[in-house]
C-alpha cells in the first residue's frame, strides 16, 4: 500500500491538545496565540501514515481530506 | 441468576481495583445495566466501545447532568461546572485557552525544572534509605511541577496538597472535614465533591487572580484572569473552576500514576532490570506504568438521543460510564493484560480518557514527569522495594494511594 492521503484540519473542532505536532512537526503547529493547531506544510502523507494521524486526533479535527486534490486518494477498493 | 456485579461501592475497592468483577462484565455481550440510587447506568467496559463513546461529544454529552454517576440538581451543575462538564462550543473555548500551555513543545520547556525538582525529593528519599514515597515523592513532585507552570507561588505545594487529599476524600463515603472547615459558608452541593476544601481553593484561585489582576506576571495565572480578546473572556465561575481543576487534576492524578508505578516495579522487580538494561524501552515503560495505574476510575456521559451501542439500546438520558479498569485490561487489545510489561509495542491505554475532545490536558506533562523521574532514578540506581500494604482510598472514582512504604534496595 502505497498511496498518498491529504490530511484536512477543521479548526472549529480543534481543541489543541497537540498530538499532530508530536507526530508531524513539520506538517501542523498548535498556535501558541490561539491555542489550535494549524497547517504549516502541505499535509500529504503515505496513506497508512494519514490514518494514524486522523485517529490520534483526539479532537476529531484531523480529517482525510477527499476535496481539494482528489488525485492524491487512492479510490476505495483499489488497494 | 448471579446478582448484579457491584463496581460502585467503595469497599470494592479497598483492596484494590475489582479487576475480577470488570472482567466478568466485558465477557459479556452487550452493555450492562448497573442499578445505582433511584435509577442506573450503562457499564461501558470494552475498549472498543469506551473509545465508540469518548469520540462521539454530541451524542454522549459532558454538560448534561453530571460527569459523575450521580445527577447534581441546576444549581449545583452550574455552580460546580468545570471544563470537564462542558461540551462544545464552550469546552472549546475554554480548553483553548490552556491547551497551549500543555502542548508537547511547551511541555518540553519544564523538563529541567521538573529534573530538578525530582532529584531534590529521591536524594532525600535516598538519604533517608526510603520511607513514604507518596508522602516524599509521589505527592511533592506533580504539585511543584504544576504550580510551577501555572505561577503559583511553590512554597504553598503542601497547602495545596492537604486541600487536594480532603478533595479525594470528597470522593469516599467517608468525608472528615465539618461543612465549615476552611472558613466554608456555601452549601456542600455547590461544591466540587461537595468538599469544604473545594471552598479554599476557589478562594485561593480568586485572590491569587486578584493579586495577577493588578500586578500581571509572565504566567498561567494571569493569562486566565487576562483572557478577554476574541470573547474568550472567562466568566468569574468559569476561571474558579477552571484553577481548580488545574491544582487538582494536575497534581492528584500524576501522584496517583507515580505511586502505582513504584509499586508495580516493586511487585515485578524484573521489568525494573530491564528498564537498567535498554534505555530504548523508556518510552514504552511510561506508557505501561500508566495503562497500569489508571488514577481516573471512570468518567460518565449522558446519551443526547436513542441510539445503540455493542447490540444494546441506549436511550436518550441514559447514563453511559466509561469504565477505564477495563477497557486498560481488554483482552482483545492486550496480551496477558494482567502482566506489567515495559516493551508492549501497542499501548493505546485510555488512562488518559479514551479520546474525543475531553483527552486529559495534562497528558503530555504526566508523560514527562515520569520520565524523568524514572531516568533520575535509573542514574541514582535507586530501586525499591515494597515494605508493607499500601493505604488505599475507598473510591470507585480514584484509584489513589495514601502512603505506601518503599525500601531502597
Amino acid at each position: 500500500m502505497t498511496g498518498q492521503t491529504r490530511l484536512c484540519l477543521d479548526v472549529s473542532r480543534c481543541v489543541g491538545v497537540g498530538q499532530c505536532e508530536l507526530l508531524e512537526p513539520e506538517l501542523f503547529r498548535v498556535d501558541d496565540d490561539n491555542g489550535t493547531a494549524t497547517i504549516v506544510n502541505e499535509p500529504v502523507l503515505p496513506s497508512q501514515r494519514a490514518e494514524v494521524i486522523v485517529n490520534q486526533c483526539p479532537s476529531g479535527a484531523i480529517q482525510i481530506d477527499t476535496s481539494i486534490n482528489p488525485t492524491l486518494v487512492k479510490p476505495l477498493g483499489t488497494d | 441468576m448471579a446478582t448484579s456485579p457491584d463496581i460502585v461501592s467503595p469497599a470494592m475497592y479497598l483492596d484494590g481495583i475489582p479487576h475480577t468483577r470488570f472482567s466478568e462484565i466485558m465477557s459479556n455481550p452487550g452493555l450492562m445495566w448497573h442499578p445505582y440510587q433511584d435509577g442506573g447506568f450503562w457499564v461501558v467496559s470494552r475498549h472498543s466501545d469506551v473509545k465508540a463513546v469518548s469520540k462521539q461529544p454530541k451524542l454522549f454529552s459532558s454538560a448534561i447532568g453530571h460527569t459523575n454517576l450521580w445527577d447534581l440538581e441546576a444549581d449545583a451543575l452550574e455552580a460546580r461546572r468545570s471544563i470537564i462538564d462542558t461540551d462544545a462550543p464552550d469546552h472549546t473555548r475554554i480548553r483553548r485557552l490552556v491547551s497551549k500551555v500543555f502542548t508537547p513543545r511547551n511541555i518540553n520547556l519544564w523538563e529541567n525544572v521538573t529534573r530538578e525538582i525530582a532529584g531534590e525529593l529521591l536524594d532525600e528519599f535516598q538519604r533517608a534509605g526510603g520511607g513514604d514515597w507518596v508522602n516524599m515523592v509521589a505527592a511533592p513532585l506533580p504539585i511543584r511541577v504544576i504550580l510551577s507552570i501555572l505561577g503559583v507561588p511553590v512554597s504553598d505545594a503542601d497547602y495545596l496538597v492537604e486541600l487536594s487529599n480532603y478533595l479525594v476524600e470528597g470522593t469516599t463515603d467517608q468525608p472528615s472535614l465539618a461543612p465549615d472547615a476552611f472558613g466554608n459558608t456555601t452549601d456542600l452541593r455547590l461544591l466540587p465533591f461537595g468538599s469544604p476544601a473545594s471552598h479554599a481553593l476557589f478562594e485561593y484561585g480568586e485572590q491569587l487572580g486578584l493579586k495577577r489582576k493588578s500586578d500581571p506576571k509572565e504566567d498561567v495565572v494571569t493569562q486566565l484572569v487576562m483572557a478577554e480578546e476574541d470573547g474568550n473572556r472567562l466568566s468569574a465561575t468559569e476561571y474558579r473552576n477552571l484553577f481548580h481543576v488545574l491544582v487538582f487534576a494536575g497534581n492528584e492524578t500524576t501522584r496517583t500514576a507515580i505511586a502505582h508505578g513504584a509499586m508495580a516495579f516493586a511487585e515485578f522487580p524484573h521489568q525494573w532490570e530491564r528498564l537498567e538494561a535498554d534505555s530504548q524501552i523508556h518510552a514504552p515503560a511510561v506508557e505501561e506504568l500508566l495503562r497500569w495505574a489508571i488514577p481516573v476510575l471512570h468518567m460518565r456521559r449522558t446519551a443526547t438521543a436513542d441510539t445503540e451501542l455493542a447490540g444494546t439500546s441506549i436511550t436518550e438520558g441514559d447514563k453511559v460510564v466509561m469504565w477505564y479498569p477495563a477497557a486498560n485490561r481488554d483482552p482483545t487489545i492486550y496480551d496477558h493484560p494482567f502482566d506489567f510489561d515495559i516493551s508492549r509495542e501497542a499501548n493505546p491505554h485510555f488512562s488518559f480518557g479514551g479520546g474525543g475532545p475531553h483527552f486529559c490536558l495534562g497528558a503530555f506533562l504526566a508523560r514527562m514527569e515520569i520520565r524523568i523521574l524514572l531516568e533520575e532514578m535509573l542514574s541514582r540506581r535507586l530501586a525499591l522495594r515494597q515494605a508493607g500494604a499500601p493505604v488505599r482510598v475507598a473510591s470507585n472514582f480514584i484509584h489513589g494511594i495514601l502512603s505506601v512504604k518503599m525500601e531502597v534496595v
